[in-house]
């Protein structure tokens, strides 16, 4: 099997996190540390990119593996509060990613809607929900095995289809200038609602570029979004409010 | 002068660090600047207070108490450092440090005099910001703001004090709330200069004259900027989160010493940076008619252009300190709808204004009487129609009280 390699780290991977998933005895730390760093230690086989720059690639290292060690945490901390910084942290991480591949409104905006937002909403009802400590039920992860199968088989695809892409090296022009991962059929090509921006490509990133493209080869699903999102927030005050309480 | 100098420098020093040296040189200027500034905003914000409150104020250090700043500073750090029993420790700490950082790294897009077209690392000439040419500023500082919370709800929520939680759980409802409309207010700013730059926005105002300063074609996004950038600093009167009479000092009731004093370095530093801003994005930034345009050349106009926008910075960070002993404190309910109800939907019609303006090719001068209309308009209708919030309160328990008195007749 070709890509059989990729199996050692995923499998690694998924027995350190099931290993430190709170629970109400707490595990060796250290063993699955152990095994997390085994699993990062195989997947550098096949994944390490190519040294550049060292100023780059070592902001490269801090960034991806502050992501990585802080998504680790994120789900195996057994303090919610805790548990949620580390989310922002790992959002950060890699908003700085998103900035070493020249893609500053990405990261900004991923910031300002995780980090700056969402996260803060989360503390906000953690605190409010929980002002005397944790409760019971989060020292223990509620089907553990379930869960971290599921994830894994998800990260182990990821990763399959990252190793079939293989990079931009070695790649036929228009292939690279598509992004596409995985070469599509001609059938899915014809289909209208796949068809790749007609945007310049030398531009991606820039903001010009990424409005323009939001508002003439997606305008559609901008306004489906847009939509779905009125809907929802329509939704949220309909459900919200209670007759009976007074507070309508 | 200093072109010259600095290369001497360089020659000093290995190949490889050149291009790090001019930012290293400029991040460590702004650093010791802006702590210097702000302990001395702090004697200027008390000698204002004391003015407006016909007082005398600091006035025993040194002469006219121009050396209080030192003996706050070293007070502060020799203080005892305090970490109360039963709170997180970790993140206690952790909380003034984050508030300091965000509001040092939002000022890094910042320009604080005229930046030199062309720059290239390494050739000595001094960019007056710190990360040049950045093509998002205002984008980076709003998501650089909206880290700053996490220093308040942290510090709030370590301390382990009803107090603290209450204020950090103000704070992150006011902050969430606020950057909406501050966000929105330069949306209509970006769409007329077509760039989200700071630089190209100062720029593009400079190389119009006095006509061109936004503050005539957006005067209601500079209203909404104002206030809400105030409420993002927390500054009074939006200072909810730290009100000393309900909440003895809200978030910071629990530190002391130079901790305490970090909480307010950083908030001294947003009231800077939200000046530079209003004066960069709304007031022309360093361009002064006749003194300082565009093209003017004489010897020291870079000194000139620099003094120029320290002084509207100034201006503004006076205004901002008159305002905390002017306009009282706001309710809570105030707060929200203020935000809510007032400023995020003035904030969407003066893009729509400027949609308006754009899509149809109007002159842009149409922009100044239609906001103005526009601010009058929603004047006219918050004053003159029944106040909502007021009038919750009594309607929902007027009912009981008609029925018992009915029932006594």
């Amino acid at each position: 099997m070709k890509n059989g390699a990729l199996l050692i780290p995923v499998v690694l991977g998924w027995l350190a996190v099931w290993w430190m998933l709170p629970r109400e005895k707490g595990r060796s730390r250290i063993l699955g540390a152990l095994m997390a760093l085994g699993a990062l230690l195989a997947l550098q086989v096949t994944f390490l990119p190519p040294v550049g720059n060292v100023v780059r690639d070592s902001l490269f290292y801090l960034f991806s593996g502050t992501a990585i060690l802080s998504g680790g945490l994120m789900i195996t901390d057994r303090n919610p509060v805790f548990a949620a910084l580390w989310f922002a942290l790992s959002t950060l991480a890699v908003c700085g990613l998103f900035l070493l591949n020249s893609a500053p409104f990405l990261s900004a905006a991923t910031i300002i809607v995780y980090a700056g937002a969402i996260v803060v909403t989360f503390l906000f009802v953690i605190m409010l929900a929980q002002q005397s400590g944790a409760s019971n039920y989060d020292h223990h992860a509620v089907q553990p095995v379930m869960a971290s199968v599921m994830s894994f088989v998800l990260l182990g695809a990821l990763l399959f289809a990252l190793q079939e892409w293989g990079g931009i090296d070695g790649k036929a022009a228009d292939e690279v200038k598509a992004g596409q991962f995985v070469a599509q059929d001609a059938k899915v090509r014809a289909n209208i609602f796949s068809q790749p921006p007609s945007s310049n490509k030398n531009e991606i990133g820039s903001m010009r570029v990424l409005g323009r493209s939001l508002f003439s080869d997606y305008l559609y699903f901008v306004e489906l979004a847009g939509t779905v999102l009125l809907i929802a927030t329509i939704g949220a005050i309909a459900i919200a409010p209670r007759r009976s309480q007074g507070t309508l | 002068m200093f072109e010259q100098v600095f290369q001497w420098i360089l020659k000093w020093l290995p190949e490889a660090v050149h291009p790090y040296v001019m930012p290293m040189l400029v991040i460590a200027i702004v650093l010791q600047v802006n702590l210097g500034v702000c302990s001395y905003l702090i004697l200027l914000e008390r000698k204002l207070s004391a003015w407006m409150q016909d007082r005398h104020g600091p006035n025993r250090v040194g002469p006219m108490g121009l050396f209080q700043p030192v003996a706050d500073m070293l007070k502060l750090l020799l203080k005892e450092d305090v970490i109360p029993g039963h709170v997180n420790k970790f993140l206690f700490v952790l909380a003034p440090g984050i508030s300091v950082f965000t509001t040092f790294l939002a000022f890094a897009v910042v320009p604080f005099g005229p930046v030199p077209d062309g720059l290239t690392p390494g050739d000595g000439k001094f960019p007056f910001i710190i990360a040049p040419g950045i093509d998002l500023g205002i984008v980076f500082i709003f998501a650089i703001g909206s880290l700053a919370v996490y220093g308040i709800i942290l510090g709030g929520w370590a301390s382990n004090n009803k107090y603290s939680a209450l204020g950090c759980l103000r704070a992150s409802a006011q902050v969430v709330s606020y950057e909406i409309p501050l966000g929105m207010s330069v949306v209509g700013l970006a769409m007329l200069n077509s760039t989200m730059s700071i630089e190209k926005i100062l720029l593009n105002q400079a190389n119009q004259g006095l006509i061109g300063w936004n503050i005539w074609y957006q005067p209601l996004a500079c209203i909404i900027f104002f206030i809400a950038a105030m409420a993002e600093a927390q500054r009074l009167p939006f200072d909810l989160a730290e009100c000393e009479q309900e909440l003895i000092g809200g978030w910071h009731t629990e530190y002391s010493a130079m901790k305490w004093g970090l909480f307010f370095l950083a908030e001294y530093t947003h009231v800077i940076t939200i000046s530079f801003l209003t004066s960069i994005l709304f007031f022309g930034g360093w361009h002064f008619p006749l003194i300082a345009e565009a093209d003017s050349a004489y010897a020291g106009a870079t000194a000139v252009k620099v003094f120029v926008l320290l002084s509207k910075v100034f201006a503004v960070i006076i205004v901002i300190q008159m305002l905390r002993w002017t306009i009282p404190r706001f309710r809570f309910d105030q707060l929200m709808s203020l935000a809510w109800m007032g400023l995020i939907p003035l904030a969407t019609i003066n893009v729509v204004l400027v949609m308006f303006v754009k899509q149809f090719e109007l002159n842009t001068l149409w922009l100044f009487p239609l906001s103005i209309a526009t601010f009058v308009i929603a004047g006219l209708m918050a004053t003159q129609s029944s106040r909502p919030f007021a009038r919750r309160g009594p309607a929902a328990v007027e009912p009981a009280a008609h029925g018992g008195h009915a029932h006594a007749h």
